[in-house]
């Protein structure tokens, strides 16, 4: 290769999305090991398996890069048509933990066609508003966007899925707003969402497991061995890593298992207690990185397809990353949704990487 | 390339603004939790992983002066209940049906206010072992339910020297309040009366602690730290244990004789019987008694108010030391010695008892307890007779010398003050004088007057006048060793449990009162005259011991009298000072001497114990 080409080559490469997903990614796998690895029966368990999920993430992002992302803008209802075929598949055929019915078996993978549903979603919008131009002014073409959104939406609702649901309301709202959603509009969909919550208290819609986290979001002390309980043993987690923390490995809450799912859903509390503030407020870092990142290359993007893909997957971050951390930290209500490259889950570490995958391919195909 | 109109690239940038947003408030939040709060997080962290287990230790045994054992430990099965673990209303149901309890005892037991709501509720002590058996074999319909050995007070004889030993009960919310830093835990026991409250601090031990590491399911991960338990020292008392029984059956049986001879009111009482030479207590007894060991578990509401209410006589209540009578005549040494002393009379002071004293005036006349009068009296053959006369005069005349020196001479046996005695809830009594009258008839501005009566009749050892019998003992005892009071204890050493010694109670000089040798004798023989030809003569006819006292029969406004009496013997080398008092009895020479006679019969094993009562009028 020439020394031109391989500068050539090089500008198609966002080497910093790049490391800011390895290091998220190395530190992610180093907090499942030590949140899990006190187990009597097999401390690689959990770590062997987020590897493989790792490396099966890699190959997908990389698969990703390779085609050219305006690609799926034609396949749109296709991949439409079969997520909403796996969300439905999921209601008769899926199996259930913890109430909740999310996993299909495909041999040798359980997936969530929820979390494929976050990318599918994302990129049917960005067909949708780019087609339109960004031009959503009238109030028939939006209603067409919120069909588009209610099928899955319904779908994973009745799974139950709530945290994801609302993954997919705040990707849909980031496009809309990037796309330049009118802000009476704006107010509509304001209006609606708390006529939602209205009609959702009203009819007593919230399983009692709902209700009683949002009894504890609002007060915490209210039932600390019960419905209070995760939320409190996060927090001392967290609150006890003061400025150092304890060391990696060496956690008492995250050891001794005060912390509650400390490998999935309360992961960001083992880096609280083990790593301090310093090792927490790296983390946020990394995120606050990876997010102005993945805007800075929607902005970069050469079309508004790209632009808008991208403004789907950094809503899906910060959505993310804020109600995952926010509820550790007791500002958040208790839902389970992941911490995007640290909990511990397959499904949810593939779309992350499909996402950095997407990324790439929108920053490596800027210039067109 | 295409670039993208400027509305979108200013809706990026406010898109970026709320992402800067979202992470400064996380990052804030975190600064609270960890900064600013973590050291509360921290200590939460560490009672979450850290459980300190306290391990039980054994209360110290008390014994009497030769070693016999009063009260041990013995170890008991219990059922105890955690309510929070309760699944169902029928447990408490079946466990009432099986512990023969209502289910209001039960619910009462289950709901006590003073245990940790989370911790465990004693419901019965002392259980069937087959009961305890059935409850582990059928553990699934009794959640909540579980069986525990605890040790408890063994009781060599149930009643003996119960209102000396005293009784143990959990520790109450006030109780663990004032003792914050001793390291007692709700559901402790704690002494609450006798000596067990007086020695706590000996008797109860240190109990050790064991600092485990659990993980969330509350499994012990490993021991962090570990104290083990002291055991508490053992008491041995003063009390001989023999004399004590001896002491509570004659005056139990001198109360049933009282009631027997028309005294119906006769029901409670109290005997002392103590060294005077150390003032060591060899036996002290109050009746209507109880058994300690009924307050092993506790009470329930309707036990207690039971024991606490008017017609059980008060039970709980140490009549010798917690409260306070008119003595009588028992007194008249004291006024006998004040008014020597004072100068205002003597011995060659001669008293014409015709029956009626017209001292005071006409219109103020006093009356002897012997109407027909006792003919010329001295201040010998009055202290023997117990003839009123006499005792009138001297208080007249104390009353005119002026300096209520009557009172100073009460003062001078320390009366008025605690004995010091190592019980809890000693009275003072009272010896009232000019200002204390004022002062307690504030609101009745006619009484507030000291009048030459008030003086009479304190000389009387009536009046307004309280001591307990623990201070009668003392005047005694005083009168016996030739002028000094020692303070009167139960307390006699400290051992290890493992025996050794390691506290010596000695002697306690609290004053000598001063009277030279030779009045002190001279009172001595006169009180000899009271047994040997006066008030107490029949009592002690045919006694061998030589015995000196006095009786008294005390009045008390709308109760029937009074019976005292107080002594000490042998006459020359005084080894006992006995007191008896028999609330409502009668008179003293009736039937407290003869009781005294018994008890002293069985401190020197004298077969010849006398009649249980004898005729007896004097006051």
């Amino acid at each position: 290769m020439k020394k031109r080409d391989f500068f050539e080559w090089v500008r198609f490469i966002d080497f910093s999305l790049i490391a800011i997903t390895a290091l998220l990614v190395a530190y992610g796998n180093l907090t499942v090991y030590s949140a899990t690895c006190s187990s009597q029966t097999d401390p690689f368990f959990y770590l062997r398996k987020q590897v493989i999920f790792t490396l099966l993430g890699i190959l997908v992002a990389a698969g990703i890069v390779l085609l050219n992302y305006n690609w799926f803008r034609h396949y749109m209802i296709p991949f439409y048509i079969g997520n909403a075929v796996l969300l439905l598949l999921v209601l008769f055929v899926g199996f259930t933990t913890y109430g909740a019915t999310r996993w299909i078996s495909i041999g040798f993978f359980n997936l969530q066609p929820s979390e494929l549903a976050k990318i599918v979603l994302i990129l049917t919008l960005a067909a949708l508003l780019a087609d339109r131009k960004g031009n959503i002014d009238k109030l028939s073409k939006l209603f067409i966007i919120f069909a588009y959104v209610g099928l899955p939406l319904f779908l994973i609702i009745a799974q139950p899925d709530l945290g994801t649901a609302l993954v997919l309301v705040a990707i849909m709202l980031g496009m809309l707003l990037v796309s330049g959603l009118k802000w009476q509009h704006a107010l509509l969909i304001f209006g609606v969402v708390i006529l939602a919550i209205f009609l959702i208290f009203q009819f007593n819609l919230l399983r009692e497991y709902q209700m009683n986290r949002l009894v504890v979001f609002i007060n915490p002390n209210v039932d600390p061995t019960g419905a209070g309980y995760n939320l409190l043993q996060s927090k001392i987690a967290i609150g006890s890593g003061g400025l150092f923390g304890t060391g990696l490995f060496s956690g008492t809450q995250t050891g001794l298992k005060f912390l509650p799912v400390r490998h999935a859903d309360f992961v960001f509390s083992v880096v609280g207690e083990e790593l301090g503030f310093l090792g927490s407020s790296f983390l946020l870092g990394l995120y606050f990185l990876l997010i102005t990142r993945s805007l800075a290359i929607g902005a970069s993007a050469g079309n508004l397809y790209g632009t808008l893909v991208a403004v789907g997957v950094s809503s899906m971050w910060l959505f993310q990353v804020l109600v995952n951390i926010g509820m550790t930290m007791g500002i958040m209500p208790i839902t389970g949704i992941p911490l995007p490259f640290f909990s511990y889950g397959g499904s949810s570490m593939l779309i992350n990487f499909a996402g950095v995958g997407l990324l790439l391919n929108i920053y490596a195909r800027r210039f067109k | 390339m295409v670039r993208l109109d400027d509305s979108t690239q200013k809706r990026l940038a406010i898109a970026g603004a709320v992402v800067t947003i979202v992470f400064s408030v996380l990052l804030g939040r975190l600064w609270t939790l960890q900064i600013i709060a973590g050291e509360k997080y921290t200590k939460m962290a560490e009672s979450n992983r850290v459980r300190t287990i306290s391990l039980s230790t054994s209360r110290g045994v008390i014994y009497d002066r030769n070693g016999e054992v009063l009260v041990d430990n013995r170890p008991s099965l219990v059922v105890a209940v955690t309510p929070s673990e309760v699944e169902n209303e029928d447990v408490s149901f079946r466990l009432g049906k099986l512990l023969d309890m209502t289910s209001d005892e039960i619910k009462e037991k289950l709901e006590d206010k003073a245990v940790d709501p989370l911790k465990s509720r004693k419901v019965k002590y002392d259980i069937d072992e087959n009961i305890a058996v059935y409850i582990k074999e059928h553990s699934a319909d009794f959640s909540g339910v579980e069986i525990k050995v605890e040790s408890v007070r063994n009781y060599s004889a149930p009643t003996t020297a119960a209102h000396v030993l005293g009784y143990l009960g959990e520790i109450s919310g006030d109780e663990l309040e004032h003792n914050k830093d001793s390291g007692y835990e709700l559901g402790d026991l704690i002494g609450k009366s006798g000596i067990e409250k007086q020695y706590e601090e000996i008797l109860r031990g240190i109990k050790g602690f064991q600092q485990l590491e659990v993980d969330a399911s509350g499994k012990v991960v490993r021991i962090l730290d570990e104290n083990e338990s002291v055991a508490g020292n053992n008491l041995q008392l003063t009390i001989d244990s023999s004399l004590q029984q001896a002491t509570e059956k004659s005056l139990e049986e001198a109360i049933k004789v009282a009631q027997r001879d028309g005294h119906e009111d006769a029901n409670a009482g109290a005997a002392l019987v103590m060294d005077p030479n150390t003032g060591e207590i060899l036996a002290m007894a109050s009746y209507p008694t109880f058994d300690p060991s009924l307050f092993i578990g506790g009470f329930s509401s309707k036990q207690w108010a039971d024991l606490n209410d008017k017609s059980s006589g008060f039970p709980l209540i140490n009549r010798t030391m917690m409260c306070s009578y008119a003595p009588g005549s028992v007194f008249k040494p004291v006024t006998y010695l004040a008014g020597l002393m004072e100068g205002v009379v003597s011995y060659r002071s001669t008293f014409d008892c015709e029956g009626k004293w017209t001292g005071m005036g006409e219109s103020w006349p006093r009356y002897c307890w012997n109407r027909a009068g006792h003919g010329r009296m001295n201040l010998s053959s009055g202290m023997s007779n117990s003839c009123n006369i006499v005792f009138y005069e001297i208080g007249y005349k104390l009353y005119k010398a002026g300096g209520e020196k009557l009172q100073k001479w009460a003062h001078e046996f320390n009366l008025g003050l605690r004995t010091g005695v190592d019980l809890p809830s000693e009275t003072k009594g009272r010896v009232p004088d000019k200002a204390w009258k004022k002062k307690f008839n504030e609101e009745h501005p006619d009484y507030q007057a000291w009048v030459p009566g008030d003086t009479v009749n304190l000389a009387m050892g009536q009046g307004d006048l309280l001591t307990s019998q623990l201070q009668i003992a003392n005047i005694y005892s005083a009168i016996a060793n030739g002028g000094t009071v020692w303070k009167p204890h139960l307390g006699k050493k400290v051992l290890t449990a493992e025996g050794e010694e390691i506290h010596e109670f000695n002697r306690e000089k609290v004053l000598d009162i001063p009277v030279p040798e030779d009045i002190i004798e001279k009172l001595q023989r006169d009180l000899r005259r009271v047994v040997v030809d006066g008030t107490a003569k029949r009592a002690f006819e045919g006694f061998s011991l030589e015995v000196a006292g006095k009786t008294g029969t005390s009045q008390v406004k709308g109760k029937d009298d009074f019976a005292w009496f107080a002594c000490y013997a042998p006459l020359d080398n005084p080894r006992y000072v006995v007191v008896v008092l028999i609330e409502q009895g009668g008179h003293g020479g009736s039937v407290a001497a003869p009781a005294a006679r018994r008890i002293l019969a069985a401190a020197y094993d004298i077969s010849s114990t006398g009649s249980l009562s004898v005729p007896d009028k004097s006051r």
